[in-house]
């Protein structure tokens, strides 16, 4: 007895189908099914993860997909039998996705027609039989004889036999044989609640409510070829076909690899070649000093094992389109595994010599894994724009696309629909999904559920939260990758479906990155990066406004600079790249970088898996006394005493890389190739979740057995659990830490050029601007307000008569105002208008404009204050009028206009303004208004703070900028405080933070009171209680007002919005 | 994005204020429940409170969301002056619960200004309420919250810093509406407001010179009173769905009556008849005075006409509504009933009682692909039942004593419980079913019986008849 299931909806199927592509598969192998053909409704988006589970069990997996028509043609099942069938298929697909809106495909018989070759259709009959039927059978049948079937099904609905029988005779009659399925929705009956649910978020309705839109029973999963034959036992042909249609495809997902497109190269010359010369030209670029014998090995191993894999045409993608972007003065970088490939760091992808570490060619690419390269490069992020339309011009839009991203549920998503379609209350609802902080592992636990004020052994919660676990995972939706282009050598439309994205003119494939992976196709990396927009900026400004004409290229920037590091060991680092956070921050004194590489450790330690793996403590511990680094070793007989040495020594025994937990499974836990590479994925995506812990089993046992310490065993697996999520490999580490040095360096040497660079790149980075500016000005730049008369759109540097210039902030600081409107303003202030009146008559703003650069003070700069610029520039026309009427007349308006004497503002109703228009003051802080009463409370400033010593109880009182509670720090919260000499860390702990919830979460403005904890360098003020002064902030708006009215409107108590966790 | 729309004094005591983020309140205070605003029901008890001030002054006109104008020209005496007329209007709003502050002045916007940003219960003397508004902010002006705003930038924040500024000047910045406002208040520009009136209530009496008691007399005036109703009613366009006739004897006591339709209606024939078998138990005392009808769930009804042709003179509604009104005032209200399918895969949940002549939204008819029984019982019986495994039909039943042998089946019709409805949720499992056949014994009776659970070795499974097939 075969069986073959030839109709299968997964949960790519959004809504409809109950199971994961792989669950479908594994339940069909474990019911000693012949086959299953994966049949989404007008997508192939499952199919690649369906067919590598296919491969992995040992199952064959069958492409294809289920049309549904707009036409009223019943659905058809369809099955390309080859690779051209398949080509058709999904130039079929593309064409219905192409001309519907995002999500949607729209396709007619007619259509379906004209890509029918080489197809195998199965029609699934629509429920009712009746009504023209018979007719629309007949007619799709006609055309496509011998290779069109019709799909039965046992639903155990009341008249199952009848019409079966009736659906038999419909197709004998018509040419199209009726054929067994089971129209699988989920691989076992259990999934029935949760295929419920789905169809009631489908249906917007709720479980109570839903009645005949869900299923009667829960017959629609995988059943073995037994049952199947029992069920069909009056129509025993009908199973024997499904072996009959399987054995007639022909195709498989497989035959999509090596079709990568080929480079142009010069006449007379291989691809491979043509690499070579440019990597040997590169290479004497890299190494003017001639090449060394070591690299000159290295590169000849690479060159020949890229020869070998046949890869070069890949790699000349990569170097075209850098150098296409260097040519175009786009700043880039490649990272990823490419960092540790030589050829990569003479093509100019990478920025840092590998050869500086030492290098592993096996960690690049792999012979075994047989996995294609993995070249991921970072551009300025306001120009990566100009590098995909290069890339799209240089291949065409047929042959190159975006891959796409699966949008999976999240806990918050998860919890939100599942509650909705059972019915709970949205106050329920929203209370469960409050109660997941970041991420929830993949249970809800009771504690959580208990603090929320809800019952965990309530029925209905209990049934939400295990639906919403199930449900975790699926796919929601696909969206477009950001950066992630697919390069094909035949039209890309024949090897996948291409969709529309939301975005105008924007196209994405039905595949995302692991797909690709899966398939062995491959791919270029375009990404963004905010720094190098930065970076590209400053270094112009550094040649143009200080004359330094040797800085063209991050290369060009001194390396191993000691003052750079001095000022990184101080944790000076407000707007440096990765290191500027709070947790970094704390982190740098305690290191104190010395070397290129303590940057590589430091990017790679203050993240969440060396932090949950436990291994920042042990690290610094070492680095304090490297003498009692002792490496764990395995007993004599099973191997070589220093085989963990080797791995660990760069990080002093301590895993803190991607790699060298890959190492240590290998040589310590001896993993095969397969299984390594089995614990790398499962460590890396979130489709195998929950799989990291049989590989933990093994690591365990077998390294206990090889007579390693179980301790050390444990800490081990638990960093490379750590990984599972936020893994940083090496390769990654070192290259963000290359744009941790320039980044600093342009800090520490020029740190008005750093801070005009960051603020023209906003939004980016940690720091809002009015943090940047007020760091600038500690470090003795002088920061000018934007000025209607010397501003330009972006900062821009002035003579300050000093060596560093003034930065003068630029328009784009004016909350609200428009771009272009403001450019134009430049421009024509470039022609020569110097007044209100003029500028006003050539530029023709709007009055909004005028309005929110008087608000803004931009006006200053002419003599005139706020109020009577907001009071002149309101008296202007409306722009209604300067449209129509004589503009001179207009724009001066009556020029004897009695003159009007507002009241004069003052200084922290100044402040407030600036706060309210620019999101800063360089006119005063706020607290310094305050000072008084901050004494009174017995707060000190944040710069006392700095100065005193451990285990002070002291008070410190300031603005909230931010406020976090990052997961790995057990329910800590942190904040950031800011008064007018600097900023102050608080450390609140869960037991304050409950007692004071409402100060913690909802103060602008507060006195915190508490004790001083400095370690290494580092301080924070660990809160014991609070004073909230937030109505403060409010005061300072009505400061000026003689005649101050009772009662008065509410205003919001704040200046600036915290940065919050919640 | 959700956004907090009113807060009262223990949410602001928590640092809560309207248009605060729902995200920022929770995070504030996480025992916070969140209610959706119910807009429309804030307009309605707004306008039933304006209904209700109606007892103060005729002239009463709501200004949402959250205020009332009452126009007390020439009635203040009647309540012993302004102030104690305010004092009393607010007295009672709180008691009734709502919070309120008020005030009174020549015009509606000093009024308006007064009460929300004056000291409670300010009376501006006549022509006094350009000196009292000056210190009064200029949010009190009734501007859009844009113009307010950019008034205090300018350092206007008081009425009476905007006054004396040139009323030119200011129309040519904040626009006619500002100055308009603002003379509205001082009441140099008169102010029209729309005042709203009550509707009338469904309500007639009839007095009589003479006590009656006579049954016959009683009959002729629940004609006539009905009939006074119905013209009003007809006016109007409306009917009613249930009419209330009290008869206030000369005791003080008052013997009342209610009969309903199951469509609205106003023909005074037809509900007479209604009210005529209930007469008799009227107790008249020493004689009766005064009759009232009071017709509620007032609805509009749209005059309809007969066709010329006169073939199909009434629709089955109109033949049928008399018959049923007839039966559910002889068996009482909920007896009559109509059964409408219901979208349920569960028989007995398959099936709605409806009123019966109320007009239904869902889809009618039965699926015709999955026959249900004619009369489907409420409680399934036991039977005892020979069935070859796993889901054959029967081959013979047996119930209520008798031996049925079964000729022709059909099914199994799979139909798994709602799991939503079980007691514990770790239950759900694939026994949670029942497989339904429709079988013919040797006499052509047909049956829908079914197993309960899937056939498990080694347990006899349990049968049941769910119902009859004609």
């Amino acid at each position: 007895m075969t069986y073959a299931e030839l109709q299968t909806t997964t949960n790519f199927s959004f809504l409809r189908g109950a199971s994961h592509p792989g669950e479908l598969v594994l339940a069909a192998k474990a019911m000693g099914l012949s086959a299953i053909g994966i049949t989404d409704r007008n997508t192939l988006a499952g199919v690649v993860r369906a067919w590598s589970k296919g491969r992995e069990v040992g199952l064959r997996v069958l492409i294809g997909c289920r049309i549904d028509f707009i036409c009223g043609a019943p659905s058809l099942l369809v099955y390309p039998t080859d690779r051209e069938a398949y080509g058709r298929l999904t130039r079929l697909l593309t064409e219905g996705q192409r001309r519907a809106l995002k999500g949607r495909c729209e396709l007619t018989w007619a259509d379906f027609l004209r890509f029918s070759e080489g197809q195998i259709g199965i029609v699934a009959p629509p429920e009712d039989l009746e009504g023209g039927f018979e007719e629309q059978l007949r007619e799709m049948a006609a055309p496509m004889p011998g290779r069109i079937w019709l799909a039965a099904a046992r639903a155990y609905g009341a008249q199952d036999l009848k019409r079966i029988a009736r659906l038999d005779a419909l197709g004998r009659a018509a040419g199209a044989p009726i054929v067994a399925v089971n129209d699988i929705l989920y691989h076992g009956p259990e999934r029935r609640p949760l295929q419920d649910v789905v169809s009631c978020v489908r249906e917007k309705t709720t479980i109570a409510q839903a009645g005949l839109a869900l299923e009667a029973n829960a017959e629609r999963h995988i059943k073995s070829p037994a049952e199947m034959a029992r069920l069909f036992k009056a129509w025993p042909e009908a199973l024997a076909r499904t072996r009959e249609i399987a054995g007639r495809i022909a195709f498989d997902l497989g035959d999509l690899r090596n079709e990568y497109p080929d480079e142009p190269v010069p006449a007379g010359k291989s691809a491979i070649e043509h690499l070579t010369d440019l990597t040997w030209k590169g290479a004497a670029w890299r190494y003017p000093r001639g090449v060394p014998d070591k690299v000159v090995k290295i590169v000849e191993g690479e060159l020949a094992l890229i020869e070998e894999l046949n890869y070069p045409n890949y790699f000349l993608t990569v170097h075209d389109i850098v150098a296409w972007a260097r040519e175009q003065g786009i700043l880039c970088q490649g990272r990823g595994s490419a960092a540790n490939s030589v050829v990569c760091f003479c093509l100019g992808v990478t920025a840092v010599d590998p050869m500086e570490r030492d290098v592993l060619l096996a960690r690049f690419i792999s012979r075994k894994r047989s996995e294609p390269p993995d070249i991921d490069v970072d551009f300025e992020h306001e120009r990566r724009e100009e590098v995909m339309q290069y890339v799209f011009a240089r291949y065409g839009r047929e042959y190159a696309a975006i891959c796409g991203t699966v949008i999976h549920y999240r806990p918050r998503m998860a919890i939100r629909d599942v509650g909705k379609a059972l019915g709970l209350t949205e106050d329920i609802t929203a209370a469960l999904a409050g109660t997941v902080w970041g991420s929830w592992g993949s249970e809800l636990p009771d504690e959580q559920i208990r603090q929320a004020g809800l019952d965990p052994a309530n029925l209905e919660i209990r049934r939400a939260t295990a639906l919403a676990e199930q449900l975790m995972g699926f796919p929601r939706h696909l969206s477009q990758h950001v950066g992630g282009f697919v390069l094909t050598k035949r039209r890309l439309d024949e090897t996948v479906p291409i969709g529309n994205a939301a975005m105008d003119d924007r196209t994405f494939i039905e595949w995302d990155k692991d797909d690709i992976d899966d398939l062995g196709l491959m791919k270029v990396d375009v990404l963004a990066l905010g720094m190098l927009t930065t970076i590209a900026r400053a270094m112009k400004m550094i040649r143009v406004d200080h004359g330094r004409a040797d800085i063209q290229d991050m290369a060009d920037i001194p390396a191993e600079d000691p003052a750079v590091y001095d000022m990184l060991c101080e944790a000076d680092s407000v707007g440096v790249f990765q290191v500027e956070s709070r947790a970094q921050m704390s982190m740098l004194p305690r290191l104190k970088p010395r070397e290129f590489y303590d940057l590589v450790i430091e990017v790679a330690i203050v993240r969440p898996g060396p932090i949950q793996g436990n291994m920042v403590h042990p690290y610094l511990k070492r680095r304090k006394n490297p003498r009692d680094v002792v490496y764990p070793r395995p007993a004599p007989e099973h191997g070589p005493a220093n085989e963990v040495e080797d791995i660990l020594k760069k990080t002093l025994g301590v895993p803190l890389f991607q790699e060298q937990a890959m190492k240590l499974a290998m040589v310590a836990a001896q993993f095969t190739d397969d299984e390594a590479n089995g614990l790398r994925k499962a460590m890396a995506t979130f489709r195998n979740y929950g799989h990291v812990g049989v590989y933990g089993e093994m690591f365990l046992s077998r390294m206990i057995a090889r007579g390693y310490d179980a301790q050390f065993a444990r800490d081990c697996f638990k960093q490379i659990e750590g990984f599972g999520s936020y893994g940083f490999p090496e390769s990654h580490a070192v290259s963000f830490a290359n744009l941790v040095y320039v980044s600093s360096w342009i800090k520490r040497h020029y740190p008005d050029v750093f801070c005009a660079a960051l603020i023209n790149s906003q939004p980016m980075g940690f720091y809002q601007p009015a943090q940047l500016v007020r760091d600038a000005r500690a470090h003795g730049v002088e920061v000018r307000p934007p000025c209607g008369l010397k501003s330009d759109w972006d900062c821009t540097l002035e003579d300050s008569g000093q060596g560093l210039k003034a930065v003068r902030l630029g328009l784009r600081q004016i909350k609200g105002l428009k771009r272009e409107e403001a450019e134009t303003w430049v421009a024509v202030r470039a022609e020569g208008a110097w007044t209100l009146e003029g500028l006003v008559q050539m530029a023709r703003p709007s009055r909004r404009f005028l309005e929110l650069m008087a608000e803004a003070d931009a006006f200053a700069g002419l003599g005139v204050n706020r109020r009577d610029a907001l009071w002149r520039v309101k008296g202007l026309a409306t722009e209604a009028r300067v449209e129509t009427e004589a503009p001179l007349l207009a724009l001066l308006g009556p020029p004897r206009e009695e003159t009007v004497a507002l009241p004069a503002m003052s200084l922290p109703a100044e402040v407030s303004e600036d706060y309210r228009t620019v999101s800063l003051s360089l006119k005063a802080h706020p607290c310094r208004f305050f000072r008084g009463r901050l004494e009174k409370l017995g707060a000190v400033t944040s710069e006392v703070l700095s100065q005193s010593r451990d285990g002070r109880r002291l008070s410190c009182g300031g603005l909230v900028l931010v406020r976090q509670r990052p997961g790995t720090a057990k329910g800590v919260v942190f904040m950031t405080l800011e008064d007018e000499t600097g900023v102050s860390n608080v450390v609140v702990w869960p037991d304050v933070f409950r007692q004071h919830r409402r100060l913690v979460m909802g103060a602008t403005f507060l006195v915190v009171h508490g004790r001083l904890q400095e370690a290494e360098g580092v301080r924070h003020l660990v809160a014991e209680r609070f004073t909230d002064l937030s109505p403060l902030i409010a005061q300072m708006r009505n400061a000026d007002e003689e005649e101050a009215p009772r009662r008065r409107p509410e205003s919001e108590p704040r200046l600036v919005r915290s940065r919050d966790f919640h | 994005m959700r956004v907090l729309h009113a807060a009262n004094e223990a949410a602001r005591g928590l640092g809560l204020y309207p248009g605060q983020k729902a995200t920022d309140a929770a995070a504030l205070a996480p025992e916070l429940k969140l209610e959706d605003a119910d807009l429309a029901a804030e307009a309605a008890s707004l306008t039933a409170l304006t209904d209700w001030c109606v007892r103060y002054a005729p002239a009463v006109a709501a200004d949402a969301p959250d205020g009332l104008l009452l126009d007390i020209t020439g009635v203040t005496h009647l309540f012993g002056g302004e102030g104690a007329m305010l004092a009393d209007l607010t007295h009672r709003l709180a008691r009734a619960g709502i919070p309120a502050l008020g005030a009174v002045a020549d015009t509606a916007g000093a009024a308006w200004a007064l009460a929300r940003f004056g000291p409670p219960g300010t009376i501006a003397p006549p022509g006094g309420q350009g000196r009292i508004l000056a210190a009064l902010p200029v949010a009190a002006l009734r501007l859009e919250a844009a113009t307010t705003a950019q008034l205090m930038r300018l350092g206007l924040s008081t009425i009476g810093a905007l006054g004396r500024l040139p009323r030119g000047q200011i129309t040519r910045r904040f626009g006619p509406h500002a100055v308009l406002r603002l003379d509205q208040a001082l009441g140099q520009v008169k102010e029209a407001l729309t005042y709203r009136r009550p509707p009338s209530p469904w309500f007639t009496r009839l007095a009589f010179a003479e006590p009656i008691s006579a049954p016959e007399d009683l009959a002729r005036v629940s004609f006539d009173i009905t009939a006074r109703l119905a013209a009003r009613l007809e006016a109007e366009g409306q009917g009613a769905r249930r009419f209330s006739l009290g008869f206030h004897r000369l005791d003080g006591r008052c013997e009342r009556l209610t009969i309903g339709l199951s469509l609205p209606g106003r023909d005074p024939k037809a509900i007479a008849r209604l009210f005529a078998p209930m007469l008799e138990k009227v107790d008249p005392g020493f004689g009766i005075e005064v009759a009232t009808l009071t017709a509620e769930r007032v609805a509009p009804i749209t005059g309809r006409q007969g066709r010329f042709d006169a073939a199909e003179e009434i629709s089955p509604e109109d033949g049928l509504a008399p018959l049923v009104d007839r039966l559910t005032n002889r068996l009482g209200e909920g007896r009559v009933w109509r059964a409408r399918p219901q979208a349920s895969h569960i028989p007995e949940r398959a099936e709605t009682r409806t009123a019966p002549l109320e007009p239904f939204a869902g889809a009618e008819g039965w699926d015709p692909r999955r026959p249900r029984p004619l009369r489907l019982f409420s409680r399934p019986e036991p039977i005892e039942a020979m069935a070859p495994v796993p889901d054959d039909p029967p081959i013979t039943f047996r119930w209520r004593g008798r031996t049925h042998r079964v000729r022709r089946a059909e099914g199994p019709e799979r139909l798994a419980e709602e799991w939503w409805r079980l007691k514990d949720f770790e239950e759900v499992a694939t026994d949670q079913l029942r497989d339904y056949y429709r079988v013919e014994d040797e006499t052509g009776a047909r049956f829908w019986v079914f197993r309960a659970g899937l056939y498990q070795a080694g347990t006899a499974p349990k049968w049941w008849l769910h119902g009859l097939f004609a």
